[in-house]
């Protein structure tokens, strides 16, 4: 849901990505961006910066978001220091190309994984599961999945226009009534204007919007749809790759949990599980 | 509305700056394009058909491009064969390129309709091909292509919009910026749109008043 972009630049920027791809290809093998990155002094990161809360500008005008501290993690760990770090604005749809023609060293930007991108990039161990949730406004009537699962066919839900969308509600909802609108901002007026009675949103937004204004929006507690959010870096660069991986395993379930965790509850308003001590719970 | 007025206060800096980026880069493409283009028209009118050729070329397959096309290739092509161009140079490179294969044409159309009998005219009181460019030429090639350097300085400020789509902080990047942290989508995209308007309304008056000042001059 959070892809944007006419088709029409997505396929100039497929074309543009399949010459340089082929270009790269062409290139002798050997990247070693670890050692290049070490030796600047400075990590060089792709994302955006127009969504948040993964990556946004506050009112300061000073980028900030969940991608930018999983950025400033990766960047602490290479340097010590959290804001050796440039980051290069890309739109979404840039993603791709801006990684394999060199002007990132990787990109963190809500990129969902999947088999097909991965065989044009190397994606790195996800650092966050997207989905969509339901959200509703504090107080309403129908304010939880079960209130709305109840009300059955009165109930209408608001959703970002796409292919799937009616399946997407109907997945949660079987006979709710779906309304689709053109952006995310039109959703939220719908459902701020009571002309829906929930909304499907990415559940990252949900989080983010219910934390921002608690006496506005409530989260309804349901989330589906699953998709993994990952770095990714150019393909053949195996060091680097390796140590991206390590970093945010690390940052995940161990030395830098509290630096992932402070980050997590900061955008999404809830604190994730502080790991088991003990057997290493990824193994179980 | 007043949640509007406290959303503009707080966005300010970054309009103010998006305005300058786009400016910058908007002034820069047409003054270094409107020179390459002067050097275009007069090659395209009067070198022989050999030396003509690759700029006719480059003329058509600039105009022929669309110009989102054009900032995507300057970005990318460079660092494809190995010279990595920021957002901004790649910008002002594809939009400089555009503006002069423009200016080129324009030139060209202007020179043309430069009676034959002043150039044999000029060369028969013994004036240098410079000199008559100078002193013969150029006084009425630049009134008349005011008008449509005036357009084509506009083109080139609403083109700049299309740097958003390589990361370049212009405008509209700034304000789809303001628009992500506060979702004000059809405030901020209108308080965009009448600062262009207010641009392009400035640099057409600017226009007008040089027309003005060239035709009594």
């Amino acid at each position: 849901m959070t892809e944007s972009g006419s088709s029409v630049l997505r396929g100039i920027k497929a074309l543009v990505a399949a010459i340089a791809g082929w270009f790269c290809i062409a290139l002798p093998a050997g990247a070693d961006t670890l050692n290049e990155v070490l030796s600047r002094g400075e990590l060089i990161v792709g994302t955006g910066s127009a969504n948040a809360p993964w990556h946004f500008k506050n009112e300061d005008d000073e980028l900030v978001g969940f991608d930018i501290e999983i950025a400033r993690i990766l960047a602490n760990g290479l340097f010590g220091d959290p804001d050796k770090v440039r980051f290069v604005t890309q739109a979404a749809d840039a993603r791709i190309p801006n990684l394999v023609t060199g002007k990132v060293d990787i990109v963190c930007q809500f990129m969902t994984v999947t088999a097909g991108r991965a065989q044009q990039v190397n994606f790195t161990r996800p650092y966050y599961r997207e989905g969509v949730g339901l959200i509703v406004l504090e107080g309403a009537e129908l304010g939880d999945y079960a209130a709305l699962q109840a009300a059955g066919d009165e109930v209408r839900v608001g959703v970002l226009q796409n292919v799937y969308a009616e399946k997407t509600v109907h997945k949660a909802l079987p006979e709710a009534k779906v309304d689709q609108y053109d952006s995310p901002n039109l959703v939220s007026q719908a459902l701020n204007a009571r002309r829906v009675d929930a909304a499907v949103m990415d559940a990252s937004t949900i989080r983010y919007l219910a934390a921002q204004n608690p006496d506005r929006y409530a989260y309804a507690g349901k989330a589906w749809g699953p998709q993994s959010y990952s770095c990714a870096v150019r393909r053949g660069d195996a060091d680097w790759l390796h140590y991206v991986d390590t970093a945010l395993r690390e940052a995940m379930l161990g030395v830098d949990f509290d630096a992932y965790a402070d980050a997590f509850e900061k955008w999404f308003g809830i604190r994730p599980d502080e790991p088991e001590i003990g057997f290493p719970q990824e193994y179980k | 509305m007043s949640e509007f007025l406290h959303q503009l206060t707080l966005s300010q800096g970054a309009l103010l700056s998006g305005v300058q980026v786009t400016i910058y880069i908007s002034f820069l493409s047409i003054i270094i394009g409107t020179a390459i283009g002067l050097v275009i028209g007069l090659v395209l009118t009067y070198a022989p058909f050999l030396a003509r050729l690759p700029f006719r070329i480059y003329v058509d397959a600039i105009r022929g491009t669309p110009v989102l096309v054009l900032i995507l290739a300057a970005y990318y092509v460079p660092a494809v064969l190995g010279v990595s161009l920021d957002a901004l140079s790649s910008g002002i490179l594809a939009l400089t390129g555009f503006c002069a294969a423009h200016m080129g044409e324009i030139f060209r159309g202007a020179f043309q309709s430069v009676e034959k009998g002043q150039t044999e005219a000029a060369r028969a009181i013994g004036l240098t091909f410079p000199q008559t460019v100078r002193y013969v030429l150029l006084p009425q090639v630049i009134r008349s292509v005011l008008p449509t350097w005036v357009n084509t300085g506009a083109e080139l400020v609403k083109g700049s919009t299309l740097l958003s789509a390589i990361g370049v902080g212009e405008l509209v990047l700034r304000t789809q910026e303001i628009i992500g942290r506060n979702f004000m989508t059809m405030e901020f995209y209108l308080v965009a749109g009448l600062i262009f308007l207010l641009i392009n309304l400035a640099i057409e008056s600017f226009g007008k008043y040089l027309e003005r000042r060239l035709t009594y001059a």
